[in-house]
């Protein structure tokens, strides 16, 4: 039992760290990134072009993480500046439609050129001891990973100057830009950070299983019912749904099994957003 | 969001608000001249008109009442499912089955409306409930392989030796389906459904204070747009004779459903119809791109948004508007009436 729950929260950092970019993109832009997943696949196929011509395996995920990060920067730049233009249900609709076909142009490209490409991070070293349970390095480097860029975050939208300005964009746009915080370039810095954020996922997620091309869509729509699930805008929300959603998929794939775990997964989400219609951090809006 | 069309408005004489929809049925009715030889183009036009009628039934759902709906292919694969399932494997008329279908897509779309109405949840809120219903739905048809055929699908029979398995006749079946929701959708402009739906739209609350009780329509208009939906997907179950989750998968509906509406122009009367039938033209022209059909369509999906950011229909009837005042200003009637004082802007 223990080591399914374990599998689980390791499982589940791998979800709150996809939703958490998502999320951030929502809460202060408007704009549910529908590329996201995308992004990601794109961050993971970068690296494994560069590992595949021999490069260190850091230099070509740092690669892969930049190129992300780039595409998601240009994407604010140019396309989503007439999304911004707009307010409120029109600013979400039409940047949700923008993005789609964002993504199906990054689906495309990575398709038709590199179909067979996958991304494999082989993490050596004998399975380590944790509290009597055996856990692979591959998993427990992932976790690390995504514990480690959570608590940065939380620490840096609390601290930091930067981070400030970013939380008083998400809670108020116009508020922040009579204080003279300027809402594009806080959203320009967050677009480009979930990029990195995306494929920083498609990197850990390779630790313990191939990110392949086709993968895209089934990163974004688990991004996008974890980042719902914790409240629009929360990164410790994210986490919290995240690893919630993880330990109830491994617990249920392991006593109940198959097919059904997808449902129970669903239902889980379903259930939380009922319970509590603004997520389970949410600041109760929209 | 985008304002509905002005002529939908009760109070227009019934024969301007229905004759779009006479003229729409009336064109489209002339498709098979062209293309009744070709079995396959038969095949595409009559996907292009069971979407319209798919998005129409969003439209009811989303247009009128801002619920967005996430899973008009699982609610169109209730009915088409559950309708197969009921004629072929329990011997039920085939028509009967349809209805049962549709009556079973109804109430469980009634149900998904009714919680999101009775938590207030959001708009995306209510889109991610909806997501997992539709994805559960998809896992559910893979999964009971013995109901459903998992994924190689499902034959199905019973329409197979009516009119339905013919290469025309179908068509038409489709197209007086579309028409018969048009109208369903005007009569509803027209209802006092119709104005508690635009109060409902333009501003929640204040249709609340004016006593319009929001939630009764919403799960009205759910129930409704759903059953719409089920009807529609179990028609094409029959007339097909094959069926497999993809016919009714997220990525197969309800992405198409969604770009057609919001081209065509949310809450409009035609808004589907034109968006299903640019899309169905488009499709088949970014088929013959064969390996990069993706980025093609992606792009073209871009361009049509950036351009058309309201739509098509609201588009152009907003132009339209503004010609006809403009002719209207050039020919002033004589003699000139002295200029009012004060001008209020009719809304």
């Amino acid at each position: 039992m223990r080591a399914v729950v374990f599998d689980g929260v390791v499982l589940g950092l791998q979800f709150g760290l996809l939703g958490v970019g998502l999320t951030l993109v929502y809460g202060l832009a408007g704009v549910l990134n529908l590329a996201y997943g995308q992004l990601a696949v794109l961050g993971a196929v970068v690296a494994a072009l560069r590992i595949d011509a021999g490069a260190p395996t850091i230099a070509a995920v740092l690669t892969g993480l930049a190129a992300a990060g780039a595409v998601a920067l240009a994407l604010d730049l140019t396309l989503m500046r007439p999304v911004y233009r707009r307010r409120g249900e029109d600013r979400v609709l039409l940047g949700l439609l923008l993005m789609l076909g964002v993504a199906f142009i990054i689906d495309g490209v990575l398709v038709w050129r590199y179909p067979i490409e996958a991304l494999t991070l082989r993490i050596g070293g004998d399975p380590v001891d944790v509290l009597g349970t055996r856990m692979r390095t591959g998993s427990l480097l992932a976790s690390a990973i995504a514990l480690g860029v959570g608590a940065v975050l939380v620490v840096f939208l609390r601290y930091a100057t930067a981070g400030k300005a970013v939380r008083s964009v998400i809670q108020d746009e116009e508020g922040a830009q009579l204080c003279g915080v300027s809402p594009a370039r806080v959203r320009a810095f967050v677009f480009a950070l979930s990029g990195v954020l995306a494929a920083l996922v498609a990197v850990t997620r390779s630790m313990t299983s191939p990110v392949t091309v086709n993968a895209g869509i089934d990163f974004t729509i688990l991004a996008l019912i974890v980042a719902v699930v914790g409240g629009l805008g929360s990164v410790s929300g994210a986490f919290l749904a995240g690893v919630l959603l993880g330990v109830v998929n491994t617990v249920s794939a392991h006593y109940i099994g198959t097919y059904v775990t997808t449902i129970v997964l669903l239902g889980a989400a379903a259930v939380t957003i009922v319970l509590r219609p603004s997520g389970l951090l949410g600041a109760g809006r929209e | 969001m985008p304002r509905a069309a002005t002529v939908g408005r009760a109070g227009t004489p019934a024969v301007r608000a229905y004759a779009p929809i006479v003229v729409t049925g009336a064109l489209a009715a002339l498709l098979p001249l062209r293309y009744g030889d070709s079995r396959a183009m038969m095949g595409v036009v009559i996907g292009g008109v069971l979407f319209a009628a798919y998005t129409i039934g969003f439209n009811v759902i989303f247009g009128s009442t801002g619920q967005l709906f996430l899973c008009t292919g699982a609610l169109a694969g209730l009915g088409g499912y559950g309708s197969a399932i009921l004629s072929d494997r329990h011997g039920i008329p085939m028509v009967l089955s349809m209805v049962l279908a549709s009556l079973a897509a109804a109430v469980a779309g009634g149900l998904l409306s009714w919680v999101a109405v009775s938590r207030s949840l959001g708009v995306i809120f209510t889109g991610i409930v909806t997501l997992a219903f539709s994805l559960s739905f998809e896992n559910l048809l893979l999964g009971k392989r013995d109901l459903t055929g998992g994924e190689t699908g499902l034959v199905v029979a019973a329409g197979s030796d009516t009119f339905l398995g013919e290469q025309v006749a179908p068509f038409y079946v489709f197209l007086g389906l579309v028409v018969a929701y048009l109208a369903v959708y005007r009569a509803l402009q027209r209802s006092h459904l119709g104005w508690a739906f635009r109060a409902l739209r333009e501003d929640e609350i204040a249709a609340e204070l004016a006593g319009v009780d929001v939630k009764r329509y919403r799960v009205v208009a759910g129930t409704l747009g759903s059953g719409m939906i089920g009807l529609a997907g179990a028609l094409y179950a029959h007339s097909e004779g094959f069926i497999s989750p993809r016919t009714f998968s997220f990525g197969e509906v309800d992405v198409l459903v969604i770009v057609m509406l919001a081209f065509g122009g949310i809450g409009s009367l035609l808004g589907p119809v034109v968006g299903a039938a640019v899309y169905t033209v488009l499709e088949e022209w970014i088929d013959s791109f064969d390996e990069y059909r993706l980025i093609i369509y992606g792009s073209v999906i871009l361009v049509l948004f950036l351009t058309l950011p309201r739509g098509v229909v609201p588009t152009v009837l907003a132009f339209v508007g503004r010609l006809r005042r403009w002719w209207r200003a050039r020919r002033p009637r004589a003699p000139a009436a002295p200029p009012p004082i004060a001008t209020i802007t009719p809304r």
